[in-house]
């Protein structure tokens, strides 16, 4: 059996797809967007986070087998079945654990709970088929509209995580494309036009919009490291509207 | 809403003078040619009812004001009809006087004349048993009073006509009102909530406390529907009339406190059917208008609710308010059925103070105290020798011994509810006013106390702390007869020293499972702690054979019951608050709001007929369009699997605020931060500047 790296358990989580959801955050992470509000899931190894103002100190870093987190998460089964919810997945990327989500997903769907996975798709396609048959949904992060930027602020491989989506797409996979919303990085028409045009020619019906935010800087502070975007301030309202107007004219848009 | 925020200027600027009621009491009862005890108390309460000056606001649409015996008397006049007002004093809270809700729906349905008619009818049965009849005398002389100040009102209002800022069309709409009731029962919504206001009012004039308004989308329904069918009312002419009432509640604050006036909306029908009706939201939505703590509303939330009820009562807790409470309906009826109440009137149970179960208009007063069977473990530790705590061998061993020290203090409790309920001249101590409100005194001719009501008195005992019991028990199975890592004379000595020296007894203590994570290891005392105690306090009864219901509801007593503790085997040191009412200690319950609302649902609540409080957290963004139907879920889930009540609370600015300036006050303060919820303290500056200043903006 796989083993999880599993960085913490969030329950009620009302932001990370349909109904309500425990999302299950796996550590490490092989793209390096500099506005990341998980920065304590980054790195594949344990961390410890001292929260110096609140004299609280958190670690976070725990080997789990999947059945071990599938017990844990199957507690709020009563809450999943309430209104279409379930698990999500997320990170760091879930899916560089693709063997170990495989098995949580599968035994949770012998539950009957179904499980979301949060990505960023760069990854090899073999990760994707190995988890297509028991994962039920997808979140797939697109955070920038062309081969360079993508690099320039991900680190990451434009060409392979296009090619992810549209065979995801392809096979029938239930992918909903999230599109985080960073001041300096992709708030531009021109930027905004490329992740569209990506995204139809993949095929894919439903994107959402992600407004950039402020809220893991505190993490920062207690890692002891720099957050670059602790002086961005969020996109005003008009501007996310905006943009959810623009990509609304063809393609299902959502704003978080 | 058109004048409530004139109307709440006008209440809120508060008068001159004292309330003083004994001033016109006084006069009624020196002056009365009776010589029984209950007749000339019914004279005191004629003049308290018939002789104030009305005062009617500007903004008034339904009448009957605190301000009528709000005076500027001299010191020594006061001093004079204190000392006639001494002879006829009053019961107190312990033995049955206050917190109770009326039997309005006999009071809409006959109206006052309708009511007097029905007594004279009982005295006549009632010819030659001179107890009886003289009582009846009593309670309609009190009515009369009423009338009185009824017809009072309407001549003020026709008075005040062409006076500076009063308006003719108001004055005459509270004036037909009056006197219409003057001739009959309520034959409008308006008229019905006039009448229901009067009476509340007069509650308040003889000095009653908590007194529920009960069931008032039930009482007032049928002049509603026929209003509403007839054409002659909208709902916002609803919600406006029973937001200009409920205002008024304010208006205790005259006495330098809010009044805590219970409002139950929602449950069931006599079929037991769901019967939240239009009436139900116009006066949720009213009770948000007015904005203000006083009218303390409840929702009894039923399986067969319309999801848009459940939603609309999550829009009004979002505001910030607080308000409604929540109560699972399932598990209240099934508690008050055990206590042998018939189905019907169970259906029509309210709630009076903050959440107290009572059966409208059918039983005396409401009485309670506070139990804290932590008390009695911590005895056990500090009061054996070392030896003696040492041979204890095994947790059952211990638990039976824990049960034996309880079972003697709800001996002791039970003794001293008894000397708080005895009254020793019951017939020089009656409510004659208060028992027209009440069913079964009328016909039988009797005070409410006495044998009048249809059900004797219950008393409530509220359990402090099930969190700190269980966390402390789990504790001392864990590390004393688990682990053997400790012997328990060690523990009970860490605890004499408020754990000074035993820094390392305490980390041992503190990592023991904990109430709130859905950890059966330690759940389990929680759900023995429900049962065990409801089985000791069911084998009782009240002075007058009534039951004695458990509560687990602490308002903030348990940080005073924290005050006068050491510190206790869960690691918690001395002074500090024990766990608040049925939940989890506050910071403990780290798992999440799924896993605390799991393990809360474990106990029997059905052995809690009084009820629990079970108090939850989140920031105003947990109510956006889109998100409630999420937390409406939760709630759901929560009450299907047995939990009793839950209040959530969408985190005010000021806590925020205070939260950043003492951050060790606020450790457990769980905020909704986008998606997920965070710890408050643990965000960066930037962060609570953000959520503060989107507080700011949704509040606006």
């Amino acid at each position: 059996m796989a083993v999880l790296n599993v960085s913490n358990i969030q329950r009620f989580s009302t932001g990370d797809g349909p109904g309500i959801r425990t999302t299950v955050f796996l550590k490490g992470c092989n793209l390096r967007c500099p506005w990341c509000h998980n920065p304590e899931n980054i790195s594949a190894k344990p961390e410890t986070l001292v929260f110096a103002a609140a004299g609280k100190t958190v670690t976070y870093g725990k080997l789990m087998t999947p059945l071990e987190v599938a017990d844990d998460v199957s507690e709020d089964a009563d809450f999943y079945n309430a209104g279409g919810g379930g698990v999500t997945v997320s990170g760091g990327e879930p899916m560089l654990q693709y063997e170990g989500v495989a098995e949580l997903a599968a035994i949770l769907k012998e539950r009957g709970i179904s499980t979301l996975v949060d990505t960023a798709g760069c990854v090899p396609w073999r990760n994707f088929e190995v988890v297509l048959g028991s994962v039920n949904a997808f979140y797939y992060d697109i955070k920038a509209g062309s081969r360079e930027k993508y690099a320039s602020v991900t680190g990451g491989d434009f060409d392979l995580i296009v090619s992810n989506l549209k065979k995801l797409v392809a096979c029938g996979a239930n992918v909903t494309a999230r599109i985080p919303f960073i001041p300096g990085v992709n708030t531009s028409d021109g930027e905004l036009r490329l992740i569209l045009s990506t995204l139809l020619e993949a095929g894919v019906k439903h994107a959402d919009l992600i407004p950039f935010h402020r809220l893991g800087s505190a993490k920062y502070k207690a890692m002891g490291r720099e957050y670059v975007f602790a002086k961005t301030s969020p996109p005003a309202a008009e501007e996310v509207a905006r943009a959810g107007e623009m990509l609304g004219k063809y393609i299902e848009t959502g704003i978080e | 809403m058109s004048n409530i925020s004139e109307l709440k200027s006008e209440i809120l600027s508060f008068p001159k003078g004292v309330f003083c009621p004994e001033i016109f009491r006084a006069r009624g009862l020196s002056e009365s040619a009776n010589t029984i005890n209950a007749n000339v108390r019914a004279d005191g309460l004629y003049a308290l009812f018939a002789m104030p000056e009305p005062h009617i606001y500007k903004n008034d649409l339904i009448a009957g004001s605190l301000r009528d015996v709000i005076l500027e008397v001299p010191d020594d006049e006061r001093g004079r009809a204190a000392a006639v007002f001494a002879k006829y004093p009053e019961r107190t809270f312990s033995c049955n006087t206050d917190h109770y809700a009326a039997d309005y729906f006999t009071a809409v349905e006959k109206g006052i004349p309708g009511m007097i008619r029905d007594i004279d009818a009982s005295a006549e049965k009632h010819a030659g048993d001179a107890e009886a009849t003289g009582f009846l005398k009593a309670m309609k002389r009190t009515l009369e009073g009423l009338l009185k100040r009824i017809e009072n009102y309407a001549e003020k209002a026709e008075s005040l006509k062409g006076a500076e800022g009063y308006d003719a069309e108001k004055l005459d709409f509270i004036a037909g009102n009056m006197r219409a009731l003057l001739e009959g029962a309520p034959g409008t919504f308006a008229q019905g909530l006039q009448l229901v206001w009067m009476i509340h009012n007069c509650f308040v004039l003889e000095g009653r406390y908590a007194m529920a308004l009960g069931r008032i989308d039930r009482y007032l329904y049928p002049l509603y529907l026929k209003d509403i069918a007839n054409g002659t009312l909208t709902d916002e002419r609803c919600e406006e009339l029973v937001a200009n009432t409920f205002a008024k509640i304010c208006e205790f604050r005259y006495r330098g406190c809010d009044d805590v006036v219970n409002i139950c909306i929602g449950g069931v029908d006599e079929e037991g059917v769901c019967s939240v009706n239009g009436l139900s939201y116009c006066v949720l939505r009213a009770v948000r208008d007015v904005n203000l703590p006083g009218p303390n509303l409840s929702a009894r939330i039923t399986p067969d609710c319309p999801d848009e009820f459940l939603d609309e009562c999550l829009k009004v807790i979002g505001t910030g308010l607080g308000y409604p409470a929540l109560m699972n309906d399932t598990v209240n009826m099934a508690a008050l059925l055990r206590k042998g109440y018939e189905l019907k009137d169970v259906r029509n149970y309210c709630m009076v103070g903050c959440i107290e179960n009572f059966i409208t208009g059918m039983q005396p007063p409401w009485s309670d105290g506070r139990f804290d069977p932590i008390n009695y473990l911590e005895a056990i530790l500090v009061g054996k020798t070392a030896e003696e705590l040492d041979s204890i061998e095994s947790m059952d061993a211990f638990m039976r011994i824990y049960e034996e020290r309880l079972k003697e203090g709800v001996e002791n409790y039970i003794e001293w509810m008894r000397r708080g309920q005895f009254v020793a001249e019951p017939e020089n101590m009656t409510a004659p006013f208060l028992s027209c409100f009440c069913q079964c005194c009328i016909e039988r001719g009797r005070d409410i106390n006495m044998g009048g009501a249809k059900y004797p008195s219950a008393h409530g005992a509220a359990l402090m702390g099930i969190g700190t019991v269980s966390d402390s028990l789990a504790a001392i199975e864990r590390v004393v007869f688990e682990d053997r890592k400790i012997p328990l004379s060690t523990l009970a000595a860490a605890i004499k020293a408020n754990y000074e020296g035993y820094g390392d007894i305490r980390e041992t203590v503190l990592a023991a499972p904990k109430y709130g994570n859905n950890d059966a290891f330690v759940d389990k005392y929680a759900v023995w702690y429900t049962s065990t105690l409801s089985d000791m306090f069911d084998r009782y009864t009240t002075l007058d054979g009534g039951p004695v219901y458990t509560a687990q509801a602490a308002n903030v007593s348990n940080i005073y019951a924290g005050h006068g503790l050491g510190a206790t085997p869960d690691g918690r040191l001395a002074g500090r608050p024990l766990s608040d009412a049925a939940s989890p200690t506050y910071g403990c319950d780290v798992k999440g709001v799924t896993s605390t609302l799991l393990s809360v649902s474990k106990p029997d609540y059905t052995r809690c007929a009084c009820g629990s409080v079970v108090n939850q957290k989140f920031s105003p963004s947990a109510f956006k369009d889109g998100k409630r139907e999420k937390l409406a879920q939760l709630i759901r889930v929560y009450f299907s699997r047995g939990g009793q009540e839950i209040q959530i609370n969408s985190t005010s600015r000021e806590v925020l605020q205070d939260a950043r300036i003492h951050p060790e006050n606020y450790q457990s303060l769980v905020v909704r931060v986008s998606g997920f919820s965070a710890l408050y303290v643990t965000l960066a500056d930037e962060v609570q500047e953000d959520i503060l200043s989107r507080t700011q903006h949704e509040e606006v």
